[in-house]
């Protein structure tokens, strides 16, 4: 991806005239800009219990939908009898494939251009998959109604893991798109002869084999719609939890053959998304079939079980990560093959031109010559997915496999894995950076975050006590973990990556009133990340207002302007900078106003921002705040000029951003059970200028649990015959705050050259840097006795067992010490 | 919750409870619904009629009376977590409480619904087990008691007849020179026991006159394991005699693997847990070491 600034009209907006914002160095005008730790505005809603969600969404006779799912993993559907159900009390329909045949809504097209059921007529290919669907007055019938549709199958063997699903022998899972096997695709990056020759002159090579388990974003919010279908408009209103409404409206039109005009998509207030609420699932298009053909509003919402067990799972990564480098610790190449489940239908939700999503962000932190990655893609009889849960594309399992790389390296070479980093890092002034698989990093300094790191956690000290607990042979082990990850975010630019063909933008418009008040209109579409309080404080930092007299809204397709929704961190990349653009925009017009009003020519007219006023070149007292102008622009407009003071912005980005960080994880290894206890979690974090350091704090805190629940919980697990074993929260283990350790957090600011406001995304990075960083510290408490990986997730079972193998455990009465008083006990 | 539809009957004494469950067709009991509500919601129990405890006063206790340590049908998780009779002399049950679920549940979920539901995974049934306790039943003959050991049957199934209603547990109060204890190990709060371990032990002179140890979540009930309890019994307390104790317990164990751990795991967590509450029960018998100031000191990673 090229660095090039692409010749589009927001380009002349995205350096300011007076250097741009500056939040380390000037900390926002005092009035909620740039900087300022302004408490969220949403929480007031959130906290008191007043959010409105989809299922508080209730309309007037509106009909609820349940599902009937398969039991099976792999079936043919031999009949389904409807008419039990139908004959039920308050049971209004009962839909199979064939009703929705007749509307050509029997299938719909996944993100990665396959083919999926929403109803299945001839074969289930994974548990819990959707096979007919009872609409009903109220949700207890409609569980009701669906107990009483009798399905008959015939059951298949199920292929569920990809490999088996790799072998000639396997059972094939997509006959109906005429595959005779159940490989989807084949990528490949990188040059494979520079690797191959890297590796055979290496002085050392290292090799481990890591399964980045299947998880489930599992936002506590599941997905859900209420579809409401007017027939004297002629339009189609659906409520639904959805990352990207816009994106959704256009699907929505084009699979339903609704004109795009008359499909109206709003997200209301949405209880986390990670990713998950980023496709179309199947219950979105019953809902809104029923309510066609019924003429009345439907809701479906689905339960917990449902939400893990069908919508979009992430990861199912199975790595082998190879490094070469010379005796002294500098990394030559790296080298990758992947085995990718991809469950029962190609649903990744990322650019349509990424297969691989941006896993070929592996080369990491580092300055490597050479690198090659390979991956192979299978279908199984498992729920579909492959999402970017809290990440970029795929970004999380290649900053895991090279995070861990290093740390093998390190072992192998009996280096501190501080040092063999410092060794490899690309260094501060080669940025911006081509790497060997071809992304452009804007901008890094790597060596400042890991020493502020290491100095801040007493790096040193840590090891000194690691020694001394293993000299008095400890019942606890300690280990430190690092993981010095670079994430890769905000996409677009429109030209590489696109969902369903659209570019990858995004939008904001503003509008000052002539008050001087401001409403901000934006395409991305919050989900908790607080965007009601950040963009208006890009607002506020950019037209001087006051954070409180701006609105921020979202979340409508009627009204607000097209964007592409939010996920893989690409609000503030994107969206942000598509309003602090707009915002640049108004300014402009603003100050030719201000000319006019301070009877002076255009060019004697500058900006302070730290006032956030206009005034006369050299007399500052001649000034007029952003207010004053709005006023102006409608009442006393001048005569080149049009009436009202507002802008729109559509915001192709250059390039992505890079935010990087310097993780220190602890932990202590219990060597009788296996239990990890993480006693510390230093984050450091760049994400180059921070808008509100409160609601960056927030993100990360958010994103280690996740990041935590990942490394020692999260799996959704799968039996041989297909079932789902980890398919509720009594098996799908979430982290607690019981579970959550103590954090710090931290930064460094390294902004980003090519943002109008140097910002970064920052959501993800903690989701995506955590994982390596607890793993290694587990690995690395018992490393000296020879321990080299533990899968994730790291279950007391899994490390005790690494623990028995390498002789660490210990039984805990071989050093009970006991005092009892008696008789016979003085005389021994 | 979609639950299937169900009659809600609240008696407010136990007579009156008692002839509702004589009269009603296999009604299900309701205490803290801690386990009967989730089953509920997935409609893995759909019963027809269900039976509220909740609004009979005279069975919310925490007591001793008679020689023993009683707990009536309402005693919640919360009120043995918070009773200072039980942490003053009842470690195993100063440590289970806190180990049970999570808050919001333990202000609900009772000691006596957990030992009706019969779960292997339970707790309170392992507890029951190391005192030797007792489950007190009405039905309409009147009232009789079942001793722990011959109350469970299978996973979720009792001696109890369908027409009785457990009214209490209860367990010989201890002495000063008693101590007992119960180690549980679980991945996250509010989950249930990979492995658990209850034991209780009477110091006399130095020596070891009488033990108990129990399991919970290695077999098709709680199970105690008398082998273990032979073994400790005479012998002064060792890091080796704790030691034999817990591979006797081991042995004794039938785990099954599961998401969460492998039975070979759980075989030898059975081990190390049961050695673990051996050294804590004896630290409270003798009134000396960290256990004996009592109350839990297992938490969830993280605490």
């Amino acid at each position: 991806m090229s660095s090039d600034t692409r010749e589009k009209p927001d380009a002349k907006y995205r350096h300011d005239e007076d250097g741009g914002p500056d939040p380390e160095e000037h900390g926002g005008h005092g009035r909620g800009g740039m900087g300022e730790e302004v408490k969220r505005k949403e929480d007031r809603r959130f906290i008191t219990g007043r959010g409105n969600y989809v299922d508080d969404v209730k309309k007037d006779g509106m009909l609820h939908c349940e599902v009937v799912r398969s039991p099976h993993a792999h079936a043919e559907v031999k009949n389904i009898k409807t008419e039990r159900a139908e004959a039920m009390d308050g049971v209004v329909a009962v839909l199979t494939a064939e009703d929705l045949e007749a509307y050509d809504l029997a299938t719909m097209p996944t993100l990665m251009d396959d083919t999926q059921e929403v109803l299945v007529k001839d074969k289930v290919k994974f548990q819990s998959q959707e096979v007919a669907a009872v609409i009903a007055e109220d949700r207890y019938l409609a569980k009701d109604g669906a107990e009483k549709v009798q399905v008959n199958y015939d059951s298949r063997e199920p292929v569920v893991d990809a490999e088996t699903a790799k072998r000639e022998d396997a059972p094939v899972v997509r006959e109906d798109i005429d595959q005779e096997s159940n490989h989807i695709f084949t990528w490949e990056t990188g040059d494979e002869a520079a690797t191959r020759e890297a590796f055979e002159a290496a002085d050392v090579t290292v090799e481990e084999d890591m399964y980045y388990q299947r998880l489930h974003p599992a936002p506590i919010e599941t997905c859900g719609c209420v579809a409401d279908w007017d027939q004297d408009n002629e339009k189609m209103t659906v409520h639904m939890t959805s990352q990207a409404p816009h994106a959704h409206r256009t699907l929505f039109s084009m699979v339903s053959g609704i004109p795009e005009h008359k499909v109206r998509i709003v997200s209301p207030d949405v209880g986390g998304g990670f990713g998950n609420k980023v496709p179309i699932y199947p219950g979105y298009v019953i809902a809104a079939a029923a309510s066609y053909v019924l003429e009345q509003p439907v809701k479906w919402v689905e339960e917990r079980s449902e939400n893990i067990q069908t919508t979009s799972f992430a990861r199912d990564y199975d790595m082998t990560g190879r490094i070469a480098a010379t005796e002294d610790g500098e990394i030559t190449a790296v080298d990758v093959d992947v085995l990718a489940n991809h469950g029962a239908y190609n649903a990744a939700a990322q650019p349509s031109k990424f297969p691989a999503g941006f896993f070929k962000i592996f080369t990491g932190s580092y300055d490597i010559d050479a690198a090659h990655g390979e991956l192979e893609a299978y279908y199984t009889n498992t729920a579909p997915g492959g999402i970017a849960y809290r990440c970029s594309f795929r970004v999380t399992e290649a900053v895991y496999l090279i995070e861990r790389m290093v740390k093998v390296l390190a072992q192998e070479l009996d280096m501190d894995p501080a040092e063999v980093r410092r060794k490899n890092f690309i260094p501060e002034d080669a940025f911006p950076y081509e790497s060997a698989t071809g992304w452009t990093y804007d901008s890094g300094d790597y060596h400042r975050a890991l020493d502020k790191a290491l100095e801040s956690t007493n790096y040193h000290d840590l090891r000194e006590e690691q020694q001394r607990r293993i000299e008095k042979d400890d019942d606890k082990l300690l280990g430190i973990g690092l993981s010095t990850f670079t994430e890769i975010v905000g996409a677009g630019p429109g030209k590489q990556c696109d969902i369903a063909g659209v570019e990858m933008f995004d939008s904001a418009e503003i509008r000052l009133h002539p008050t001087g008040k401001a409403t901000v209109r934006i395409g991305v579409q919050t989900q908790g990340q607080g965007h009601e309080t950040t963009f208006a404080q890009i607002v506020a930092e950019e037209l001087g207002l006051d954070v409180d007299d701006v609105q921020v809204e979202h979340g409508d397709t009627d009204t607000e302007p097209y964007g592409l929704g939010t996920y893989a961190s690409r609000s503030t990349p994107v969206g942000g900078a598509a309003t602090a653009v707009a915002a640049r925009k108004v300014r402009e017009k603003a100050k030719s106003i201000a000319a006019n009003e301070l009877e002076v020519a255009e060019e004697d007219v500058v900006w302070d921002r730290e006032s956030g006023q206009f005034h006369v070149q050299g007399v500052p007292e001649q000034s007029l705040s952003i207010a004053d102008i709005a006023g102006a622009s409608y009442m006393n407009s001048p005569p080149d000029q049009e009436p009202g003071l507002e802008a729109v912005d559509y915001y192709d980005p250059p390039n992505m951003t890079f935010p990087f960080g310097a993780y220190v994880c602890v932990v202590e290894v219990d060597r009788e059970t296996g239990e990890v206890d993480i006693r510390k979690f230093y984050a450091l974090d760049d994400c180059g200028n921070r808008i509100n350091p409160m609601v960056v704090e927030g993100q990360i805190h958010g994103g280690l649990a996740q990041g935590i629940g990942t490394a020692m919980m999260e799996h959704v697990s799968y039996d041989d015959n297909g079932n789902v074993t980890a398919g509720d929260f009594m098996n799908y283990l979430l982290p607690t705050a019981m579970e959550i350790p103590e954090m710090e957090t931290d930064y460094t600011v390294t902004p980003s050259p090519h943002h109008p406001i140097g910002a970064k995304g920052v959501g993800e990075s903690p989701t995506v840097g955590s994982p390596p960083a607890i793993v290694n510290a587990v690995v690395d408490a018992m490393e000296h006795a020879g321990v080299s990986h533990v899968d994730m997730p790291m279950t007391p079972d899994r490390v005790w067992g690494k623990l028995e193998e390498a002789g660490l455990a210990k039984d805990p009465a071989e050093d009970l010490e006991l005092d009892i008083d008696g008789e016979e006990a003085a005389g021994d | 919750m979609k639950a299937a539809q169900f009659e809600h009957h609240e008696p407010t004494t136990v007579e009156e409870a008692v002839s509702l469950i004589e009269s009603l067709d296999e009604p299900t009991i309701l205490a803290g619904g801690q386990s009967l509500v989730p089953m509920m919601r997935f409609r893995l129990a759909r019963p027809e009629t269900v039976v509220d405890l909740n609004g009979i006063d005279e069975l919310d206790y925490l007591q001793e009376a008679d020689g023993y340590l009683k707990l009536g049908a309402l005693a919640r998780h919360a009120d043995v977590e918070e009773s200072s009779l039980i942490d003053r002399q009842y470690g195993s049950f100063a440590d289970t409480a806190p180990l049970v679920a999570d808050p919001q549940i333990r202000n609900r979920g009772t000691v006596v619904g957990s030992i009706a539901q019969s779960d292997p995974k339970g707790d309170w049934g392992t507890v029951l087990l190391a005192h030797e306790g007792e489950v007190v039943a009405h039905g309409p003959g009147g009232e009789r008691t079942i001793p722990a050991d011959e109350f469970f049957l299978l996973p979720y199934d009792n001696t109890l007849a369908e027409d009785e209603l457990i009214t209490e547990v209860r367990v010989p109060t201890s002495g000063d020179d008693e101590g007992s204890a119960y180690h549980k190990l679980k991945r996250k709060v509010g989950d249930y026991a990979m492995a658990g371990s209850a034991a209780r032990v009477v110091l006399d002179g130095g020596r070891i006159t009488d033990a108990t140890v129990a399991l919970t979540a290695v077999d098709i009930t709680n199970v105690s394991v008398p082998d273990a309890a032979d073994h400790l019994e005479g012998e002064r307390p060792s890091g080796d005699l704790f030691k034999q104790a817990g591979e006797l317990a081991a042995e004794h164990a039938n785990p099954e693997s599961d998401e969460h751990g492998s039975a070979e795991y759980k075989r030898n967590m059975v081990r190390v847990l049961t050695q673990r509450a051996l050294a804590d029960a004896t630290e409270r018998a003798s009134n000396d070491g960290p256990a004996a100031r009592y109350g839990t000191d297992q938490m969830a990673v993280g605490d």
